[in-house]
């Protein structure tokens, strides 16, 4: 296997926000410029050991960034690659799901190593895109082209399933007490996925026509959902088979990604106001933190306890929020 | 297509059709495109997805399909900068959409392999002729 390339960090730029954020915390920022070469990343994900590991999909790249020496290695998932999601797993290794070769792979985090599972070759090409694990140990993946599947790692067993209503599968989470979700942006749908026969029922926001692109669970498992078409975010309640809905501040919000942090604050992307945007469901209120430069781009958002992560795909960028 | 028919239909597809070079290209093209399937269709009838709807594409101005809400960078692209889709400004579009057209909210990050551009391109002009969308079908924006 090819050596991992090491780089450090041009330049890390450091400044503070005045913005009063919630329960009169402060929210700083900080930037990482990424090497040529690994740069433009789609998703992002962080380890409960500091470590960043994001996609650097037009060049094949998984990149690694450890934030407290800048330092980024870049790692080749092979010829043709072209990542788009990555998330750190129960295991502490991050798994990507592979578009260029159709593929779940995992990468060792000490060695470096790259393990592949293919979807079946009858599937063909499915556009992957994003993956979550179940509490069970098991990877489930959308591939936006239609489809989504499970792979159970310790088996090797792969099952893909044809979307409900066909193209669009584009983000997927896990709840804290286990259900999974996914978003159809295309179909304009979020759906429940049932863990042992892999059925997906569908549920409908109710703006029609918003582009739901990402899913993401607070603490008490309601699913918050970026709806792309109409700048909404929304929320479904299970429990209580509920939804709320609200506009994104500004005069054409497009909402992209959405993460929901370990305070239940929900953080979304913006792409109309070039900026991240944290709405705390108890006030109904907006904070707007636009980026210091055009075109930012933010595809996906994650974190861990006090720091909130953004991929500026636009800027080669990765951008952490820091909560205290 | 009954078990007749088949052969038939691929025997005169030979004697009618492009040279095989060409071939070659737009089934290789139709590849790439499944890349771009998710948010666009060269169908009229699929005219309810996040992209625009790519029938008659080829001399359209940019950001000027009826019913389609383009992105305000994409709108200025064809009314002030005029560029209009042909082989060359697909090409450059293709290879960096951000960079021709600073703004988009075509979230594909682009195709750096010319080759792949060449064949997208070559599959589109044939598909797309074929193909116009009615005025007010298409709806949303692109994105992937």
């Amino acid at each position: 296997m090819r050596r991992p390339r090491v780089h450090l960090v041009l330049l890390v730029v450091f400044f503070l926000l005045g913005f009063p954020a919630g329960a009169g915390a402060q929210v700083s920022t900080q930037a990482y410029s990424l090497p040529s070469g690994g740069g433009h990343p789609h998703d992002v994900a962080v380890g409960r050991d500091g470590i960043v590991w994001y996609t650097a999909q037009g060049d094949g790249k998984l990149g690694r960034l450890d934030p407290t020496t800048g330092k980024v290695d870049l790692l080749s998932l092979g010829i043709g690659a072209s990542p788009h999601g990555v998330i750190v797993g129960p295991d502490g290794a991050p798994w990507v799901t592979e578009g260029g070769t159709n593929s779940i792979v995992r990468v060792d985090p000490q060695t470096r190593q790259v393990k592949s599972w293919p979807l079946p070759e009858a599937r063909g090409y499915v556009n992957l895109n994003t993956l979550t694990f179940d509490k069970r140990g098991r990877v489930w993946f959308t591939g936006q082209n239609g489809v989504y599947g499970r792979l159970d790692p310790r088996t090797g067993e792969m099952q893909v399933w044809d979307a409900p209503r066909g193209r669009g599968p584009y983000g997927i989470a896990t709840t804290p007490d286990g259900a999974v979700y996914y978003a159809s942006l295309a179909g304009s749908h979020i759906a429940r996925v049932d863990l042992d026969t892999g059925a997906a029922t569908v549920i409908e926001p109710p703006t029609k026509g918003q582009g739901a692109r990402r899913v993401w669970s607070d603490s008490q498992g309601r699913i918050w959902v970026s709806e792309w078409n109409s700048g909404n975010v929304s929320a479904f309640d299970p429990r209580s088979n509920s939804w709320k809905t609200w506009k994104l501040p500004g005069d054409k919000p497009r909402t992209y990604a959405v993460y929901v942090d370990e305070r239940d604050m929900v953080w979304l992307s913006d792409w109309g106001a070039n900026a991240m945007v944290r709405f705390d469901p108890a006030t109904e209120k907006f904070e707007v933190f636009p980026s210091d430069r055009p075109g930012a781009n933010v595809r996906q958002i994650l974190g861990r306890p006090g720091e909130v992560w953004a991929p500026e795909s636009g800027t080669s960028r990765l951008v952490v929020y820091r909560v205290k | 297509m009954n078990r007749l028919g088949r052969p038939l239909f691929l025997a005169a597809a030979l004697l009618i059709g492009s040279p095989p070079e060409v071939q070659a290209d737009t089934a290789r093209g139709e590849r790439v495109f499944q890349r771009c399937y998710a948010c666009h269709s060269v169908k009229p009838e699929e005219s309810n997805l996040p992209g625009p709807n790519l029938g008659g594409v080829f001399g359209r101005r940019a950001g000027s399909l009826p019913g389609f809400d383009f992105s305000p960078a994409m709108i200025e692209a064809g009314l002030r900068r005029h560029i209009v889709w042909t082989r060359k400004t697909l090409d450059a579009f293709l290879a960096d959409p951000a960079g021709l057209v600073p703004g988009t909210t075509m979230a594909m990050p682009g195709l750096s392999k010319a080759e792949e551009r060449r064949d997208l391109i070559d599959y589109l002009e044939k598909a797309t002729k074929a193909a116009r969308v009615a005025p007010g079908k298409s709806r949303e924006r692109v994105t992937r």
